[in-house]
């Protein structure tokens, strides 16, 4: 086990002297996640983030916080620790995650009954760390069995395995663990960049200078301890405190998913891609996601996005288990890059799912520390050590107890249907609502009863309301209608945002004090974006849902050159 | 010349190719597929994309004034009966669209409000109604916001008024509730609704120049007219998204347009189109005999329209292999023409898979997407030999209604056999 490499060195006590005890850069789930730790441990946070809150890889995951199988055979103990963090998750966000039953169709062949039971003497082992995190253990199933629970499978079967993992949604774990941060004290800076970390005589790092990226305004936070928390972005932010990149390599492997209109399969189905990976087509919330590729990434980790060829190449592995993928209707892609422990030779699937806190002051920068690796299940974990040593160094010994401790909204479970009743909205919308914020839907709801007309829905394909969308922007640190998505997917339905995008630029520009074009301009970004993440995987009834929403937009906003400068 | 002239599509350009071809002696016969953009577009009127007029007056700092309109295309509007072009030498159309911005166009469905005609400062009300599709208080600000709004001191504002009569309406689809303002009954008493709330404005004195309404002033006909009679002052509706009144109306005017000229509408979708002799057979569906033209008019509409459909080999493919490679677009029909975009033959791409749209589907800085250009290649009016094309299925035209008006004229006088050029 290489976890934890650094041994803590004493900074001496908190002084009261600078503005706060730690500056984390970097709003994923790592981020977020000792963010919340440390304002739990009574140390004074600010946390940081370029673009948005899960922005990166934490938003644009799997949502899932599996197991880890596919570890197993290599790294034990990351699946042990995904298992075991898992558990903790579901006990403190019991409302984000729901069960994702999965099939593992095995093709008949020669031998194939060999293959069968290694398989299923491996799911014996995978059956010991089930109970962590309250999965089921697996099921031996015939073929007959499996093409009845899944009739799409095509092909010989042989038989195959059922297993159990959970969803989640990834940016909705990171906002609540933001939040939870926030009550507690941190100051949370979304669309703000770290400019420089600066370091006194000694080395010691004294102090982030930051800059909003959309208002200019600059500002400096005096600290001892900075963490790097931005995952792919590591290297970049070792950078800024004048240390070579190296010092927080990562092997940075892209991942891409491609998003369907509907649940196309009643389990989710592992699949091999033609080069032998394991990928998958899971039923998630009210869509299905093909995932996932994992390939080394050289390009810029602000604009990353799937490519057709990816697309293709997902497509293709899915369609040679489960065919009908291919009439299904693809709404979007999204990707992420992972920030991977650095090794150079293996292949991207080969690497290490460990994560490594790395204490800087070995390269003479006492006081920064940078996360590396990780996964979306043992976040909590990968926390709690780091915010073991922050405890450490800063002579803070209050024990970790974010395992405990309920995110906001999970502490209660509110019922959907009477919420529904009281509010007068439909019980679709009012589930929507409640699994997004737990009991936290409370607090939209009572802006309903005050304010009816914020009843309104401005995204119908994901009921949003607008009392949910300026709920966001008020108490989560939207900033934009992109971030706004990020939080509701709001505009991440079928219609691509065409029926919300420009009313929910409105409500931006109400709720933030922005001049209305400001409004127009983000809800036009936004519609561009996302369109182009549609234009890697359109079909022909797609096409020409496209070409409408073009004509639609041009009549409606306009499409200038300059970017709708005319806006 | 007498020629059997057949007309595929009964959008705008294949409306304004029928009343080119009939007057010139043709007997024309008109066969339709399921709707297409002309019944789905919004109620701009525009000859070229607006956001292009408005940059090049910005450019020349010159004011944007209508420019002159072939009197073939004047006479087909009026026929038609929905639209108001602007006078020529006349400023153009403003419309306020439901994404809150003020735009310029060449003319407008009838029932739209058109901003240019309101004085300087004018007070323009929008009604408060529980629909969806509508926030008056964030259109007003977003309107208010706008230059041309400051410019010209309009000032948009949010009232309380009552406009939804029945149960349920706040949750019907617009076009229904825009039917409903068909009956005369129905018209009435949202103009006594208005009225009071323009009453208790008066009371206030606060001064009303106009009324700006969701897409809801009629199916069959703008009533906006009829509206802002009983009341005195101009009422009209927002620029609203696709699939709703102004596509109806056209539609229902298309519909009496035919009626008057005479011609049938053969709800049919064509299947294919073959040459044989001097002769043209098309084969349409549950249509057991070939219907023979000597001419043919393709106005079947571009992607958006459904007349050219995106058709990846992919797509075909079965669990384990792609198909053959094939040219990624095809038309909807069978027919001996070739398809184009930006100025090239479309041919076949070098994978089995199908294209790479990820940089061209959708419009990059001035240029437009692919999904806006591919169609017939043509010659003028001609894509083949006594086939001709009009509307959004020609490529690389702008896909604008007076666009489509303008080569659907040319191109049914010319298979009326008069190569006229409106």
């Amino acid at each position: 086990m290489k976890r934890s490499k650094a041994q803590p060195r004493a900074l001496g006590p908190r002084s009261a002297e600078t503005d706060v005890d730690v500056v984390v850069i970097g709003g994923g789930v790592n981020g977020t996640g000792v963010a919340r730790d440390a304002a739990m441990r009574g140390l004074r946070v600010a946390l940081l983030d370029r673009h948005d809150i899960g922005f990166g890889a934490s938003g644009n995951s799997s949502g899932m916080i599996h197991g880890g199988p596919r570890y197993l055979t290599a790294d034990p103990h990351v699946t042990e620790t995904s298992c075991r963090d898992s558990g903790h998750i579901q006990a403190i966000a019991p409302h984000l995650l729901f069960r994702i039953p999965f099939l593992m169709p095995l093709a008949r062949g020669p031998l194939s009954w060999g293959w069968m039971l290694l398989v299923d003497g491996f799911f014996q082992a995978y059956d010991h760390f089930q109970p962590l995190k309250r999965g089921k253990p697996h099921v031996r199933l015939r073929p007959d069995e499996l093409r009845q629970l899944e009739p799409g499978l095509c092909g010989e079967l042989q038989g195959g395995m059922a297993f159990d993992e959970w969803g989640i949604d990834g940016v909705r774990l990171c906002v609540a663990n933001a939040i939870d941060a926030e009550e507690r004290g941190a100051r949370v800076l979304t669309g703000v960049t770290a400019e420089r970390i600066e370091r006194d005589a000694d080395g010691a790092v004294c102090a982030v200078v930051h800059r909003d990226r959309t208002t200019g305004h600059s500002g400096r936070i005096t600290t001892r301890t900075v963490v790097n928390a931005s995952g792919a972005w590591a290297p970049v932010t070792a950078s800024l405190a004048g240390l070579p990149a190296k010092t927080a390599r990562v092997r940075p492997g892209k991942g891409i998913h491609v998003v369907f209109d509907r649940r196309l399969s009643n389990y989710a189905i592992m699949a091999y891609s033609i080069d032998g990976r394991q990928i998958f087509i899971e039923p998630w919330q009210n869509v299905s996601i093909i995932g996932t590729t994992d390939d080394d990434y050289y390009g810029d980790l602000d604009r990353v996005t799937a490519t057709s060829e990816e697309v293709r190449y997902l497509v293709e592995g899915i369609a040679h288990v489960f065919p009908a993928v291919r009439r299904g209707r693809i709404i979007g892609t999204y990707a992420g890059v992972r920030p991977t422990l650095y090794a150079y030779g293996p292949n991207e699937d080969a690497l290490s799912r460990d994560h490594q806190v790395v204490d800087h002051a070995e390269h003479g920068a006492a006081g920064l520390y940078s996360m590396l690796g990780g996964k979306l299940a043992s976040y909590r974990l990968f926390a709690e050590e780091m915010t073991d040593v922050l405890g450490r160094a800063l002579g803070v010994r209050t024990p970790c107890a974010s395992h405990s401790s309920p995110l906001p909204g999970g502490d209660e479970a509110l019922d959907p249907a009477a919420l529904a009743r009281e509010l007068g909205i439909d019980e679709i919308a009012a589930r929507r609502l409640v699994y997004r914020h737990g009991s936290r839907a409370r607090r939209v709801a009572e802006r309903v009863l005050r304010r009816p007309a914020e009843a309104r829905r401005i995204c119908v394909c994901e009921p949003v309301l607008e009392a949910e969308v300026r709920y966001v922007l008020g108490h989560e640190h939207a900033r934009s209608v992109g971030d706004v998505a990020r939080r509701t997917r709001l505009g991440l339905g079928p219609c691509g945002g065409m029926r919300c995008a420009c009313r929910a630029g409105l409500l931006v520009a109400d709720e933030l004090g922005l001049d209305p074009a400001e409004g127009k301009r983000q809800a036009l970004r936004f519609l561009t974006e996302q369109a182009r993440t549609r234009s890697v995987g359109l079909g022909t009834e797609q096409a020409r849902q496209e070409a409408l929403g073009i004509a639609h937009l041009r009549a409606q906003l306009g499409l200038r050159a300059e970017g709708a400068r005319g806006v | 010349m007498f020629e059997r002239v057949v007309v595929i599509g009964a959008g705008i350009a294949g409306l304004s190719a029928v009343h080119a071809a009939l007057p010139r002696g043709a007997e024309v016969k008109l066969i339709d597929g399921p709707p297409g953009a002309s019944a789905l577009a919004g109620g701009a009127v525009d000859d070229q994309p607006w956001e292009q007029v408005e940059r090049a007056c910005e450019l020349l700092g010159a004011s944007p004034v209508a420019g002159p309109v072939a009197p073939e295309i004047e006479a087909f509007v009026q026929a038609l009966g929905v639209w108001e072009l602007c006078r020529p030498g006349a400023p153009l159309c403003r419309l306020a669209t439901e994404a809150g911005r003020i735009r310029l166009a060449r003319g407008r469905d009838r029932a739209l409000l058109d901003l240019a005609g309101l004085p300087r400062g004018a007070r323009v009300l929008l009604p408060r109604v529980a629909r969806p599709e509508w926030d008056a208080d964030a259109l007003g600000r977003a309107l208010s916001e706008e230059p041309y709004a400051r410019d010209h001191e309009l000032r948009f504002e949010a009232v309380t008024a009552t406009m939804l009569r029945l149960g349920g309406e706040e949750r019907v689809v617009s076009a229904e509730l825009a039917a409903r303002h068909d009956q005369p009954a129905r018209l009435e008493w949202l103009a006594e609704r208005l009225r009071e709330t323009l009453g208790l404005e008066r009371q206030a004195e606060r001064r009303v120049d106009a009324v700006l309404l969701g897409p809801w002033l009629g199916a069959e006909a703008p009533r906006a007219a009829a509206l802002a009679e009983k009341l005195g002052v101009p009422v009209g509706e927002i620029l609203s998204g696709v699939g709703s009144a102004p596509g109806q109306r056209f539609e229902a005017a298309r519909d009496r347009m035919l009626g008057a000229l005479g011609v049938q509408r053969e709800a049919r979708r064509a299947l294919s189109v073959r040459a044989v002799e001097a002769e043209l057979r098309i084969e349409a569906e549950g249509a057991g005999v070939a219907l023979v033209a000597d001419r043919l008019v393709l106005a079947t509409g571009g992607v958006a329209g459904g007349g050219i459909r995106y058709a990846p080999p992919e797509r075909d493919a079965g669990a384990d292999e792609p198909p053959a490679a094939r040219v990624p677009f095809v038309l909807s029909l069978a027919a001996p023409v070739a398809l184009a975009a930006f100025g090239r033959r479309l041919e076949i791409v070098g994978s089995v898979h199908g294209p790479a749209l990820d940089e061209s589907a959708w419009p990059t800085g001035a240029d437009p997407s692919l999904l806006e250009c591919v169609g017939i290649a043509c010659h003028g009016p001609v894509a083949a030999e006594r086939i001709y094309a009009a509307g959004d299925v020609v490529a690389d035209r702008p896909r604008t209604r007076l666009e489509a008006v303008r080569s659907g004229l040319r191109a049914g006088a010319a298979a009326a056999g008069e190569p006229g050029d409106p």
